[in-house]
């Protein structure tokens, strides 16, 4: 068990002692269910923290965001950055790592395990409780939530009935890579980690055009899903050019010259393309952290997609995303036995 | 009498190797199909996913990749990457439901001529009867 009290002494006495610049957890949010992050600069703050099944969201995202805004100040504050990880999220830093997009010392990481169960979807849990509003979801031991209703209504519910997709094909629980971690370090042994995938690979060639056609097509390209991934942290991003800096001295010629190689009318082809360059780029990198899906207003599931690269890189290079910081990245190493039976 | 359908197909050949095999197709005056749209490129593993897709996009019937054999490519290594690379594009075209035959690889060497109008007559004979491709390409 997370003991909530030392987690919230622990991050009082790196705060007290100005290791940090800040640091990032999880508060009751004041509209919905989902925790919301957390920025805790003062000690008193830290009383706010929590840590249930609530707290879905992927805080990587603001290392990036951080590592953005540090180069654009003059004297920055050099401290490293506090966060708390969930097992997907350490994995994020791992990725980032890799790539060398953060340094190690420029983050504190405080690992919290899942309790064996993980985070709550809020969709399933409103689903479950037929509409009934719920004011907090709780850990209670192995494979079970308790679930406090609005009205002060008690009830326990299974975990696997309402845990999130990601959770359900969890494959390590627990954080990677932290300076120090709460709860049980136990790997969890799922049924199969990519059960998702393999329904939509037994579909016919037609079939699986029809599934993912009807999805695509109802995207708007909000590109929430782009500004929620850790691993989107390009500057200038290929699907939208008002990302490429053009400025007062940008010609006329220049601008014509930027290639545009994607429509931004959410057209059923250009949907297709996009989703296609982001399952790509995320190729060997995604960690399944889910949080593209979670924030999807038109309830797309890309997890399927990006599961699908991570289970080819297993397959067929016996690739482990986010691991281990210290090897090549996927596309950018190869094996001498790397399969070629495709090619002629 | 309807036309036969002709499909288009767009081909990234590696400037050491494939170029160089389908100008000695040429040179050679060995016969085979017009309907490749060649495209020179430094090396196999210069071909980026967002070039296939593209041609896709741009209403390619059929897109091909070729570079040197394994072990002879000019930049060492540059073909083992694009291997990797073109493998993870070729299953995720499949798994979002296009046919899997529009999209091929092949090693073809300078000396290969006759191998290149090979793959192209086959590739051009898969493609026939699959018709047009409108999955991905963009309405005008």
């Amino acid at each position: 068990m997370v003991n909530l009290e030392e987690l919230k002494s622990e991050i009082k006495r790196v705060l007290g002692e100005g290791k940090v610049k800040y640091f990032i957890g999880y508060r009751r949010s004041t509209g919905g269910l989902p925790a919301a992050p957390f920025f805790m600069k003062e000690t008193e703050d830290v009383e706010r923290l929590i840590w249930d099944p609530t707290c879905i969201a992927n805080l990587t995202r603001f290392l990036d965001d951080e590592k953005k805004r540090k180069a654009r100040q003059k004297e920055p504050d050099t401290r490293p950055i506090g966060i708390i990880v969930k097992g997907c999220d350490s994995r994020a830093i791992n990725v980032l790592l890799q790539e060398e997009f953060i340094k190690r010392e420029d983050v504190y990481i405080v690992g919290v395990s899942c309790e064996h169960s993980g985070m709550v979807d809020e969709k399933k849990l409103a689903a479950k409780m037929k509409g009934k509003a719920v004011a907090q979801v709780d850990f209670a031991g192995k494979d079970n939530f308790a679930v406090t209703a609005a009205d002060g209504e008690k009830t326990g519910i299974p975990a696997a009935e309402v845990l999130a997709g990601r959770c359900v094909e969890c494959k390590v629980d627990y954080p990677v890579v932290r300076d120090v971690t709460f709860g049980e370090e136990l790997a969890r042994s799922p049924g199969n980690a990519f059960k998702s995938v393999e329904k939509i690979e037994a579909m016919s060639v037609a079939e699986r055009w029809d599934f993912w056609k009807e999805q695509f097509d109802k995207c708007i390209r909000c590109y929430a899903c782009r500004s929620v991934c850790p691993m989107c942290y390009c500057d200038e991003c290929v699907v939208d050019t008002i990302n490429f800096a053009v400025t007062a001295q940008t010609g006329a010629k220049e601008k014509a010259q930027k290639i545009k190689w994607i429509e931004k009318s959410p057209a059923t082809s250009e949907n297709f393309f996009y989703h296609m360059v982001r399952a790509m780029h995320l190729a060997g990198r995604c960690v399944d952290c889910g949080e593209c899906e979670r924030v999807c207003p038109v309830d797309i599931p890309l997890r399927f997609l990006n599961k699908k690269m991570e289970k080819e890189a297993k397959e067929l290079f016996d690739y482990d995303v986010g691991m281990n910081p210290e090897l090549p990245s996927l596309v950018s190493s190869f094996r001498d036995e790397d399969a070629e039976d495709f090619i002629r | 009498m309807a036309e036969e359908f002709e499909p288009k197909i767009v081909a990234f050949l590696c400037k050491w190797c494939s170029s160089a095999g389908s100008d000695l197709a040429g040179v050679s005056r060995m016969k085979y199909p017009p309907n490749v749209v060649p495209i020179t490129v430094m090396c196999s593993g210069s071909v980026s996913p967002l070039y296939i897709l593209s041609a896709f996009n741009q209403g390619a019937d059929g897109v091909l990749v070729s570079g040197c054999h394994p072990g002879d490519c000019h930049y060492i290594e540059g073909n083992y990457y694009a291997r990797r690379r073109i493998a993870l594009v070729r299953k995720l075209l499949q798994y979002v439901g296009l046919e899997p035959q529009r999209f091929q690889m092949s090693w073809v060497s300078a000396a290969e001529g006759q191998k290149y109008t090979q793959v192209i007559q086959d590739f051009v004979d898969t493609l026939k009867p699959l018709g047009a491709q409108k999955k991905l390409r963009r309405k005008k």
